[in-house]
């Protein structure tokens, strides 16, 4: 009996011990643990911009030699605040035509899936950036989350963001309501104020980041992800006025993927000069998990539709210049993560293979193409170090 | 005979404080996880913090399991283990505490999506029906006891 038990107690002392090496694995920075969000962008001189954040500060840094290293860095909001850091919740950038640096991120609040949309911004070069305001004029305690920023050819700056002050009143008085409603609004004197909140759409998806891109007009056209029926989870078009010009929202795509949950996959878009709308997005309809491009004709479905991408991809960026045309991707395996690329000569008609551009064993926050003169990189950063990332075969 | 009795503590051990907080689940863990079980069937119900959906769907499964005693069911949650804390927190408040329960640790948590179900696009919730006789079914979105019904069937 003796033995039996020693057994026994040696076999409980080696689950502990089993239990200490995971416990103390919870200690290592692993996924979402070390937030890897990021945005970037080039301004018109060629300086290199990125944000990110550092425990509960949102950083804005500025490389002068394409991401090798950074000459400038400066924490937005000196008073630390909880940052939603993560995958479709990244911290966002956008640059005015006078040099002015805007940033938004999503901030948690206590309860469950609660945020307020934040927003700073900076008159002299990042040198300095404003306290961190909120844009939205309704502060209730509920979701204000996954911002996009962008700036329109007038300089004003336009924010979007998913929103559940609608459900909150559809539950309070028995009715139904899927996902959560988009908002915007904007800001008309260099991100000092902003003008009241607008409803773009009602029953759109609560967890998928929104497109914006800038029109040939100048507009700033909104692609995101809503619901049609009985949780199809397609995705409508709209271009969101500044001011209170009607507001027209289209569906776009027209996979029919029903879920009733969340997909964690937003689209991505970009207008070329001639007003093409090229448009990447997810879907799993039927099960099988597909990246898609096409050409948008809100209301109507899309044209030059191609499979990008199945099984293990996910978070597709799109650029346009001229007729050349790129999508960045992850590609997921048990080796971790690879940068895919492919590519476009002639408009979206037709694409290259797919290539690895680069790869990671750990993480990396979704890839963002940049472009300068007419060439495009991947901005990434592998294991939270930022590097660009050339798209041009050597 | 001295190992298997030692898994098979471990495995009592186990059970034993399955209410508490959600054990790790590294690359390494996956092909245990998702191996067919010696008998029935195993649902390993995907869900995150920030998924609304997903507490509906474990609530569902485990009341799907209460009828069915040859169900076993996981609960894997795809935030980090560091999130442990918020996570039995969620658990609790649910109800939903005394189901055996894993949460990610790894670099890359798509890598651990990948070995778990390499079709599915990490979009949540996602239930494996893994069977004894080593089929599986996987299906995303919240299921209700008839979607349970057949997809375990």
């Amino acid at each position: 009996m003796r033995p039996f038990l020693a057994l026994v107690f040696a076999s409980i002392f080696s689950c502990a011990s089993m239990a200490q090496t995971h416990d103390g694995m919870a200690g290592m920075a692993m996924g979402h643990e070390a937030p890897l969000g990021f945005d970037a962008t080039f301004d018109a001189t060629g300086h290199l911009w990125v944000v990110d954040t550092v425990g509960e500060h949102v950083r804005a840094r500025r490389s002068d030699d394409m991401g090798r290293s950074f000459a400038m860095s400066t924490i937005v909001n000196p008073t630390g605040e909880p940052i939603y850091a993560e995958g479709e919740n990244r911290p966002k950038l956008a640059l005015g035509p006078k040099d002015e640096l805007y940033v938004s991120w999503s901030q948690p609040r206590k309860l469950p899936w609660t945020g307020f949309v934040r927003f700073s911004r900076s008159l002299d070069g990042g040198a300095h950036f404003d306290a961190p305001m909120t844009v939205h004029a309704d502060r209730a305690e509920i979701t204000h989350r996954f911002d996009s920023l962008a700036v329109d050819g007038k300089g004003n700056v336009v924010v979007a963001w998913i929103d559940k002050r609608d459900v909150e009143a559809a539950k309070a008085s028995g009715k139904p309501y899927l996902g959560a409603a988009t908002y915007y609004s904007w800001s008309n004197d260099r991100g000092a104020t902003f003008a009241h909140e607008r409803k773009i759409v009602d029953e759109s998806c609560e967890c998928c980041r929104i497109a914006l891109a800038r029109a040939p007009d100048g507009t700033i056209d909104a692609f995101f992800r809503a619901i049609y029926g009985d949780n199809i989870r397609d995705h409508a078009f709209a271009n969101l006025p500044v001011g209170k010009d009607m507001l027209k929202v289209e569906r776009a795509t027209f996979t029919q993927w029903h879920i009733e949950g969340c997909p964690h996959h937003g689209p991505s878009l970009a207008i070329d000069a001639a007003g093409t709308r090229h448009a990447v997005w997810f879907s799993a309809a039927d099960g099988k998990a597909t990246i898609w491009y096409g050409q948008l004709h809100p209301g109507d479905k899309p044209t030059h539709l191609a499979t990008v991408a199945a099984a293990g991809a996910s978070h597709a960026d799109i650029a346009v210049d001229g007729k050349h045309v790129w999508i960045a991707y992850h590609q997921v395996s048990a080796k971790g993560l690879e940068l895919m690329l492919r590519e476009s000569s002639d408009g979206g008609t037709t694409f290259t293979e797919a290539r690895a551009i680069a790869h990671v064993d750990g993480g990396s926050g979704w890839p963002k193409l940049l472009l300068w003169r007419h060439r495009a990189f991947v901005g990434w950063n592998p294991d939270g170090h930022f590097r660009l990332v050339p798209t041009e075969l050597l | 005979m001295k190992y298997w009795l030692t898994a098979f503590i471990c495995l009592f051990a186990a059970a034993a404080t399955s209410a508490a907080e959600p054990t790790v689940l590294t690359p390494a863990d996956t092909k245990a996880l998702i191996a067919p079980p010696g008998r029935g069937v195993r649902i390993v119900a995907l869900w995150s913090l920030d998924c609304a959906y997903c507490e509906e769907n474990l609530a569902a499964l485990l009341a799907f399991q209460r009828s069915h005693a040859d169900v076993e069911l996981v609960f894997v949650a795809t935030d980090p283990i560091g999130e442990k804390a918020a996570l039995e927190a969620r658990l609790k408040a649910a109800k939903l505490d005394a189901v055996p329960s894993r949460a990610y640790a790894d670099a890359t948590p798509e890598r651990l999506n990948f070995l778990i179900d390499p079709t599915w696009g990490g979009e949540t919730p996602r239930t494996l029906a893994i069977k004894a006789d080593g089929t599986r079914e996987a299906v995303s979105g919240a299921l209700d006891a008839g979607r349970i019904a057949t997809l375990v069937d």
